[in-house]
């Protein structure tokens, strides 16, 4: 009978096939470590989010007298609405530390590099949906850190050149963040998450198409790839497991850690908060945004500071695989970038003062310093370590690279016939 | 990458640690027992609610903590059960008197950073300044008068109205997340169900991978 179903199906929809070539048959390096979970942990998260916040906006108002009142209404009043909620505000926390963590995993082994800069690309557009989307959920609680940080945030956009005024009203709606700001944050808040679903279908095709990169920064043969199913289908759900298990724990046990005090205090536009921070993961940028004196000047470094990842396959001009596998200088410098973001983001945590202002500059000197003597850095040391000796995979894998390369760019002169 | 997972444990540990630097706050231990809330409940609706409101605990809630019927009764003055608890003082009157609309205190443990210790900290932080003006340690130049008489109490009264300042505390933290009990309970049920089946998954994990050769 199930034979029958699914021959009938297969006669009007490649489903058998589609199941095959990607995931039955889909070949992926044995050798990935756990380090390689957290893309499918994002995904996981997403799905998580889109269904806690389908029921979350059943009940939730989009309106300013009654938004506050209906998120409390769903802590106190709706069946098991603190749960949804709780793990829809914990959600958000986890979604960022999957990404950043997802990141962090291509930057130190180069998976960046060709051929997978669009999956690199489409990845940084993920990021920049999911930044959005975040922001615009931030403001929904109508909380006076809601208020304020949207002020703020929708304020940056007075640095557009010659329509700023204009800009910052149209995105609002109105002069100030008001009922018009936050219902259309809403319809935003609940679209964006869809254009995400369709950005992570691109997403894997991309990954499909070039298949996973893997620890040893070498493509491996044939055998030493295993389907996706079952062996890593299994691998991810054992982390899904662990996941789940520190997700608990911030949603039963601390949620409120993740949520700032002054939010529960209804947006008072008359009353601006001592210290206005942004959400955990978005200190480091906010950090680089104050660091910067004039307002066009640190919106534009902001700016920077996020798409700046985007270059990484052209900034990092070493032909050796692997990323810091093999590259003792880019793992060093792998590792102040990751201090530096922890120190960027600490500063953009506290509240502004002269010592913290310094280190900020600091930080956002060394921030881009790393990007941009990455280039030359990455030069130096491709030579010093050809000269000193290189696995002889890699060095076979540089010369196949080297080789497709010429083969697929033929250096032609001028006046040369093709 | 093990110098990245410190990293992150870095990032999770040092906040916890920010946050614990705020001077001049006395941590206390929370009596989360009824009497310690049915004592609060009192303390708030005969002093506090002369000014304060409490919008999102309505009578009922009352009621299904444990409260006296006939307390409820006398409290909500014939408004229904389902009736929300507002301040005994009108919000504009309030503003007259005082400058400001007295806070809401459903959410009020909540709304401040530390919130069990500074509620507690402020209800016993007045005291007269050498000017002989009244004053408070933990939010100088509040509006709010010495309701329970600290700045004057002898160490006998302070020991006293300490207790009922942690009553009411206990009660505060009640209100502003009714439902903490219930998620602590249903956490170790979901925790522990998550640790056997991430078992569970590891050892299928295990067995599926010791297919390869």
């Amino acid at each position: 009978m199930k034979n029958k179903v699914i021959a009938w199906i297969d006669k009007r929809f490649p489903l058998t096939q589609f199941v095959k070539h990607e995931l039955t048959d889909y070949p992926t390096p044995r050798n990935l470590s756990y380090w390689w979970n957290f893309g499918f942990l994002a995904g996981f998260v997403l799905v998580l989010q889109v269904l806690t916040g389908i029921f979350l906006a059943m009940h939730y108002k989009a309106d300013v007298v009654q938004a506050f009142d209906s998120i409390q209404h769903i802590m106190r009043s709706v069946n098991y609405g603190w749960l949804i909620r709780y793990m829809h505000s914990t959600g958000a926390s986890a979604f960022f530390l999957m990404i950043y963590i997802h990141m962090a995993r291509t930057l130190y082994y180069g998976s960046f590099r060709a051929p997978r800069e669009l999956l690199w690309w489409t990845g940084q557009g993920l990021l920049l949906l999911l930044m959005a989307t975040a922001f615009m959920g931030y403001l929904l609680p109508w909380g006076q850190m809601s208020y304020w940080g949207a002020t703020v945030i929708t304020n940056l956009f007075r640095a557009t050149p010659f329509v700023g005024e204009q800009v910052v009203i149209w995105l609002r709606g109105d002069y100030s963040v008001s009922d018009a700001t936050l219902t259309r944050f809403f319809a935003l808040h609940y679209l964006f998450p869809f254009l995400i679903v369709g950005a992570v279908v691109v997403h894997l095709v991309a990954l499909h198409s070039v298949k996973s990169s893997n620890p040893s920064g070498i493509n491996l043969a044939d055998k030493d790839n295993i389907p996706f199913h079952p062996y890593f289908t299994a691998k991810d759900f054992f982390g899904l497991g662990i996941f789940l298990i520190v997700y608990s724990i911030f949603v039963f046990f601390l949620p409120d850690r993740l949520i700032e005090p002054a939010n529960n205090i209804p947006a008072n536009p008359l009353q601006t908060p001592a210290h206005i921070v942004p959400e955990w993961y978005f200190l480091p940028f906010y950090a680089i945004l104050r660091s910067v004196p004039s307002l066009v000047g640190g919106v534009v470094a902001m700016g920077l500071s996020v798409m700046i990842f985007a270059f990484m396959p052209y900034l990092d001009r070493s032909r050796i695989p692997g990323g810091a596998r093999y590259r003792p200088l880019y793992r060093i410098l792998f590792y102040v970038f990751s201090i530096d973001m922890l120190v960027l983001g600490y500063v953009g945590y506290i509240p502004a003062t002269d010592a913290s202002i310094i280190v900020g500059q600091i930080g956002t000197f060394v921030y881009f310093t790393l990007f941009f003597i990455l280039p030359f850095k990455s030069r130096a040391e491709e030579a010093w370590l050809i000269r000193r000796g290189l696995p002889p995979a890699v060095v076979a894998l540089m010369a196949s690279e080297a080789e497709e390369k010429s083969k697929g760019q033929p250096h032609r002169r001028k006046g040369e016939a093709s | 990458m093990k110098a990245l997972v410190m990293l992150w444990v870095l990032c999770c540990v040092a906040p916890l640690s920010w946050a614990s630097e705020r001077g001049k706050l006395e941590k206390i231990e929370i009596d989360t027992s009824f009497a310690a809330r049915a004592r609060g409940v009192d303390q708030v609706m005969t002093v506090c609610r002369g000014c304060h409101s409490m919008k999102y605990i309505k009578y009922r809630d009352l009621a299904n903590l444990g409260i006296a019927a006939d307390k409820i009764t006398e409290w909500r003055a014939g408004q229904p059960l389902s009736a929300h608890i507002t301040s005994q003082m009108p919000g504009e009157v309030a503003a007259a008197a005082f400058g400001n609309v007295p806070p809401d205190l459903s959410l009020i443990v909540q709304a401040r950073a530390d919130g069990i210790p500074y509620v507690y900290s402020f209800l016993l932080g007045f005291y007269i300044t050498p000017a002989g003006l009244p004053d408070n340690h933990v939010f100088p130049e509040t509006k709010m008068p010495d309701v329970m008489g600290v700045s004057g109490a002898s160490a006998a009264q302070r020991a006293e109205i300490g207790g009922r300042a942690r009553d009411i505390v206990s009660f505060l933290n009640w209100a502003a997340d009714p439902h903490e009990e219930e998620r602590h309970r249903l956490g170790y049920y979901v925790i522990a169900y998550l640790i056997l089946l991430t078992v569970l998954l590891y050892l299928v994990k295990r067995q599926i991978w010791a297919r390869l050769k």
